[in-house]
């Protein structure tokens, strides 16, 4: 299967080829920190993400995706 | 002819240098034969001095062909014959087989490491028919007339053949390793596109993309987290101070203001002050590594470039040998005549007269050592020619980082001074300089600024003049630059320092890697990707770390070169029936690699016109003619095209418009000057070189 994002493999039934999955996990582990450190909602924490200089390309491709998918 | 000692040197510049220094009349006569210049001298007995021009052999495979793998067979072969560049390596070696014929001495006196006593070894051996056997070495670290002349007075025996195992080793090593993966992944993508396009990689080549891969990854994968921090000022003695918070993150927005609230309109109070007195311990000398690394973060200079330059003052006599890993200057070096010559140039005159005062002269040194050479120093010479901005700069860097070394270690104080803002802590800090030691020879390349603080007690109450909240970001790990590559490459092992900097300008020529802050093509990336999948070995920093020490070992004597080339090849013999028996999917994943790369490169940047689509140089296929179009296009939503010159080669060249902003190209037709071209048709820059050629031709009708 291809992933969601670009055109490569994905692994395991992921959504996410083995890069954008890396994004992934690294989007799911920090949620935790930013809720404690600015009580934001998973999906303004997502939009910072968006807008937020030092975000990853592939991260960010990825919190697009979570909030298209939100859409 | 008179019988004759033949003298085996790297290159032109080297030979005159020796010859020069060996004549008794320090003017020996130059001779050109075939396109080949070397020098006769006189001393104890005629000389005659012959250039190489670096390798003059290589390695090559037993038999032709290129279109198969593996190859295990090998042979040293000239260089001519291997490579299309090299033609007039033919010439060179015909003069030296002539002049060898004649000669009845024969002495090396290549650079003293790996690479020239292979390049001396190669000739003596190949060209002079195995004149090897009685060659006797020159070694010397400068190219001081001095130096030299007690190299060819008091040479060693024989070749020093456990630096030319080394360098063998090495170069077969590289040439098993570099020829199979290539050929591999170059044939996998041709069998599957049918298109060929050249794909190599080597054996330190692999894991120092591996590198670079590794951070881009970590890069695009970052989620940043927030954090605070307080931006505090003071007023003291009607002066205003910055101050820092206790604490230098603060994790939360709620703890940030709540800091905020409990000191905003209070005054504070000077709880303590402490001074703390340290030494800065003068640098140690450079080593090649070392001196590339601060020539980068001084003046900008890649390590290739600092090499190159480094390599021409060595040919200049100014500078000792500069490929070497020793961080040791030792008293043989005579650091009082260095100082002496040196003290000639009134720039450095009033320092090295304080240093030649002292009673004993002794620098600070760090641990590595290279038994070939002592670390880089400058000989004492002053420039003969003028040299340029960058040699000068180079060259004064030495300089002053050689006299630092001998420096007494720097005194300096720090200062810190706690203040109490209603249970908050805040340090107010200073420095100052109390004795400048060495950091006086190093200057301008040491910057040290000093903060006073003003007159304070403990106890004395301060004003809070200011307190506000900074949003902040944690960041991604920083890209690599060539310097910071070449330091990892350093750190892990791998590479030489006379290979680690031509490593990565191949990564760059090869388009695996571009911009100055290192950023890995998509090309680049599926190289990685691929043979992390199907030969991981390839790029393991420990197997290519273990086979460098091995290969170490050959030049302490401690191990042997069939022993290595034999596990050489049994390590690559596995790797590579793997890249066989998955050739179609590694030849799918390149080929694709390729033409993304490809499309890449015709990229020229966004359109002007629909916002959303890029600017790409296309060909018609009614007409074959090349313009720019958009690539929306291709979902009919964008029609925008530009016209583009049908002859010579044009590219992008990243760089907008002075004009009017838009993407530039770059066009090169025979014939013509290169030039930048703006495909803009109402560029308010043509328009206005227009209506000037207009009023140039106004005027010169006018005057006739």
């Amino acid at each position: 299967m291809k992933c969601r994002l670009c055109s490569r493999e994905t692994k395991n039934e992921s959504k996410y080829c083995e890069l954008h999955d890396k994004a992934y996990a690294n989007i799911a582990k920090k949620f935790e920190m930013w809720k404690k450190a600015s009580g934001v909602s998973w999906e303004e924490y997502l939009n910072e993400l968006v807008k937020n200089p030092f975000t990853g390309v592939w991260a960010k491709e990825v919190a697009e995706q979570l909030l298209k998918e939100k859409e | 002819m008179e019988k004759y000692t033949l003298i085996v040197t790297e290159k032109p510049d080297a030979a005159q240098r020796i010859a020069e220094a060996l004549d008794v009349k320090g003017k020996p006569r130059k001779v050109e034969e075939k396109g080949v210049p070397y020098f006769m001298a006189n001393r104890d007995q005629p000389l005659v001095v012959v250039p190489a021009l670096g390798h003059l052999y290589t390695v090559v495979h037993e038999r032709g062909g290129r279109n198969y793998y593996p190859v295990f067979n090998f042979r040293w072969a000239p260089r001519h014959l291997a490579e299309k560049g090299a033609k007039q390596i033919r010439m060179w070696i015909e003069v030296f087989s002539r002049l060898a014929t004649d000669a009845t001495g024969f002495v090396d006196a290549c650079d003293y490491d790996i690479e020239g006593s292979l390049i001396g070894y190669s000739i003596l051996k190949y060209a002079c028919q195995d004149k090897d056997d009685v060659a006797k070495r020159m070694k010397y670290s400068t190219l001081t007339k001095a130096e030299l002349e007690k190299a060819y007075d008091e040479p060693l025996p024989k070749l020093d053949y456990s630096l030319i195992e080394a360098g063998r080793t090495r170069h077969e090593v590289d040439w098993l390793y570099g020829v199979n993966i290539s050929r591999a992944l170059t044939l996998a993508a041709n069998r599957w596109s049918g298109k060929y396009a050249t794909l190599s990689t080597g054996r330190v080549q692999g894991p120092t993309l591996r590198f670079l891969v590794a951070r881009e990854r970590a890069i695009h994968t970052y989620v940043p987290t927030p954090y605070w921090s307080l931006l505090t000022q003071v007023e003291i003695q009607g002066k205003t101070y910055e101050v820092d918070h206790e604490k230098k993150t603060i994790e939360t927005k709620t703890e940030a203001d709540t800091i905020i609230e409990n000191c905003r309109g209070k005054k504070g109070t000077i709880e303590k002050i402490e001074e703390k007195r340290f030494q800065l311990s003068p640098p140690i000398p450079f080593d090649l590594g070392a001196l590339q690394s601060e020539a980068y973060s001084l003046f900008g200079y890649t390590p290739r470039r600092t090499g190159g330059i480094a390599e021409r003052l060595y040919l200049s006599a100014l500078i000792s040998y500069p490929r070497t890993s020793s961080q040791k200057l030792p008293p043989a070096i005579n650091y009082k005549a260095i100082l002496s010559g040196l003290s000639r140039d009134r720039n450095y005159s009033p320092l090295t007269s304080e240093l030649l005062r002292t009673e004993e002269l002794k620098p600070r040194e760090g641990a590595k050592e290279d038994p070939a050479h002592p670390a880089v120093y400058p000989t004492g010479n002053l420039p003969e020619r003028v040299l340029d901005e960058s040699e000068r700069r180079v060259w004064d860097l030495i300089v002053r980082r050689f006299m630092a070394v001998f420096g007494e270690p720097a005194l300096k104080q720090s200062m810190r001074a706690t203040i109490n803002i209603n249970g908050h802590h805040f340090y107010l800090r200073g420095r100052r300089i109390l004795k400048e030691g060495w950091t006086r020879f190093y200057k301008p390349y040491i910057r040290s600024e000093e903060v006073t603080l003003p007159p304070i007690k403990e106890g004395e109450t301060v004003q809070l003049k200011q307190i506000t909240r900074e949003d902040k970001f944690t960041k991604p790990p920083p890209r690599y630059n060539p310097a910071s590559l070449l330091k990892r490459m350093e750190e892990e092992s791998i590479g030489t320092k006379a290979t680690r900097a031509d490593i990565i300008e191949t990564l760059y020529s090869r388009k695996y890697i571009t911009e100055e802050r290192i950023v890995v093509t998509d090309l680049g990336f599926d190289i990685i990707e691929v043979l992390r999948k199907h030969a991981p070995n390839v790029i393991s920093v420990e197997l290519t770390r273990q086979l460098e020490q091995r290969m170490d070992k050959i030049q302490n004597n401690s191990e042997k070169r069939e022993n290595v080339l034999y596990e050489a090849v049994n390590q690559l013999k596995p790797v590579l029936d793997r890249l066989k028996q998955s050739e179609s999917t590694i030849g799918e994943a390149l080929s694709n690699a390729i033409k993304r790369a490809r499309m890449q490169e015709r990229i020229v940047g966004d359109c002007p016109s629909c916002g959303t689509g890029k600017l790409m140089i296309l060909y018609s296929r009614r007409t074959k003619k090349r313009f720019i179009g958009c690539t929306n296009y291709f979902k009919n939503s964008c029609k925008t095209s530009f016209p583009l010159p049908q002859r010579g080669t044009v590219k992008p060249i990243g760089r907008p418009c002075k004009g009017c902003g838009w993407p530039m190209i770059f066009v090169r037709s025979k014939g013509r000057r290169p030039w930048n071209l703006c495909f803009n048709p109402s560029c308010p820059a043509k328009e206005e070189r227009r209506k000037r050629l207009e009023m140039q031709a106004l005027q010169q009708r006018n005057q006739k």
